[in-house]
């Protein structure tokens, strides 16, 4: 392979400090598809769409206008890997870009520390940046296992693909983004019918996200996988403990490996569960992976 | 045929029209299309997008910003903005009502725990010694500092500075 496509990783806050499993997998597998993941300082959460947004939507704007100015001071593309990172950081720059004023109105707030944002950087969810600038046979060239008759109940959730008009990643109601990554891996995606329903993780609410969880484990059943393929480490919380919370609360055992699909990348590249961090998980993939050859 | 009267609190909305992403209530015609996308009213009648947004539209403002409102049910899914045919941002329009009532000192508890991390350490998560211990064992870089001072400067205010390194994060 030729040289490298280097790019800054947004890694925020779930993934470096609650599933370091995932930023194992990523760090693992992008450099064997071509990509050099530079690290760099002055980073802090993106901040979070959800709560810190809720709680002011200025101070929201703000963070996240100055983790962009330190990513265009840098020079590079930037790619996120978290479904909230990359909502929080698109839709700031849409709002930027979209209103001057409020952009001015920003700036202000950064010239105190000698930043500005100016809406230069590019920054992708890294499928989508394998996908747009990289191809997705570069995946296919890089396996050494196959993972042929895995069957993967894929689930989007909702920050990849919504709202459409600032994501720019695929179709929000029939996306194809995940299944066409699965396939390149060499692993089954297969259709479940709510792998587009939230995760219900936002809802602040006692019973109401248990009940999306449960809906959508339901249906993974009924689609026969033989475990869930995600990409939002919200959504893992939701479902690999969440699994724990729904047997002891309503008494369903249903025993689904969920699993990041970076790390399914990595089992296709020959790493080994442990290499990709899967003993982490609270469910664990025994079973999918004797089916690896 | 009686007459019911309807009053409308343009003051409330005004205060609303000035939330970053509140004015987009106004385009607002009814139509219902975020409630058949809606996984909150999926799974509880007590939520509804229509709903709140008419009582913004109204002007109802204790019922939306008051204690206990419906509006912290909302998933944050952006489906409503996907679907919505006249660009109100409903979920846009729920996030500057919870800013409001977060002003009025009105939301959840829960909100402040959730949230109060970023002004303080800059990160959403607390930093544990056991996330710690596990990227060593997985072979992960140190943790990088957190420009802290730089965070505080732009938010024009001093967040009290309590940094827990060890709290029951992780179970």
């Amino acid at each position: 392979m030729g040289e490298k496509k280097k790019v800054v990783p947004f890694w925020g806050c779930m993934m470096p400090l609650k599933y370091p499993q995932m930023e194992l997998a990523i760090r693992r597998t992008l450099p064997n598809i071509g990509i050099e993941i530079v690290d760099v300082d002055g980073f802090t959460c993106c901040p979070d769409p959800i709560y810190f947004k809720a709680r002011d939507k200025m101070k929201w704007l703000t963070i996240a206008a100055r983790n962009l100015a330190v990513a265009e001071e840098i020079g590079l593309d930037v790619i996120t890997m978290c479904s909230g990172c990359i909502s929080t950081l698109k839709e700031a720059q849409y709002l930027l870009d979209e209103d001057p004023k409020l952009k001015d109105e920003i700036n202000k707030k950064l010239k105190k520390i000698d930043k500005e944002y100016k809406g230069t950087v590019s920054v992708k969810h890294a499928v989508v940046m394998i996908r747009d600038e990289l191809g997705i046979d570069v995946v296919k060239k890089s396996l050494k296992k196959s993972l042929e008759g895995i069957k993967v109940g894929i689930h989007y959730g909702c920050h990849l693909l919504k709202p459409s008009q600032i994501m720019h990643v695929d179709d929000a109601d029939y996306p194809n983004i995940l299944e066409d990554l699965v396939m390149a891996i060499g692993a089954t995606p297969v259709y479940q019918k709510e792998s587009l329903l939230c995760c219900g993780k936002g809802c602040m609410d006692a019973d109401i996200p248990l009940e999306m969880t449960e809906a959508i484990f339901v249906a993974i059943e009924e689609s026969g996988a033989d475990c869930m393929g995600l990409i939002c480490p919200t959504c893992f919380s939701s479902f690999d403990l969440g699994q724990l919370m729904i047997a002891r609360k309503k008494g369903k055992t249903f025993n689904i490996p969920v699993i990041y699909i970076f790390q399914l990348l990595g089992l296709a590249q020959g790493l080994t569960a442990e290499e990709v961090g899967l003993h982490k998980h609270r469910i664990k993939a025994d079973k999918v992976l004797e089916k690896i050859v | 045929m009686s007459k019911k009267k309807i009053t409308v609190d343009f003051r409330f909305r005004d205060k609303l029209n000035k939330v970053q992403g509140g004015k987009h209530h106004n385009y607002c015609y009814q139509c219902s299309a975020c409630v058949a996308v809606c996984p909150a009213a999926r799974f509880t009648k007590n939520f509804n997008p229509r709903i709140i947004l008419l009582k913004a539209l109204l002007g109802m403002e204790e019922e939306l910003i008051g204690e206990n409102s419906a509006i912290w049910l909302c998933t944050n899914c952006y489906s409503c903005y996907e679907r919505c045919p006249q660009d109100v941002r409903p979920i846009e329009v729920i996030i500057s009502l919870k800013n409001m009532a977060v002003e009025r000192r009105t939301a959840p508890p829960n909100l402040t725990k959730l949230s109060e991390n970023i002004g303080k350490t800059g990160v959403s998560v607390t930093v544990t010694s056991a996330v710690r211990r596990m990227r060593q064992e997985l072979g992960l870089p140190e943790l990088k500092d957190i420009p802290i001072e730089e965070l505080q400067t732009i938010l024009g205010e001093q967040e009290p500075q309590i940094f827990q390194e060890e709290e029951k994060n992780d179970k």
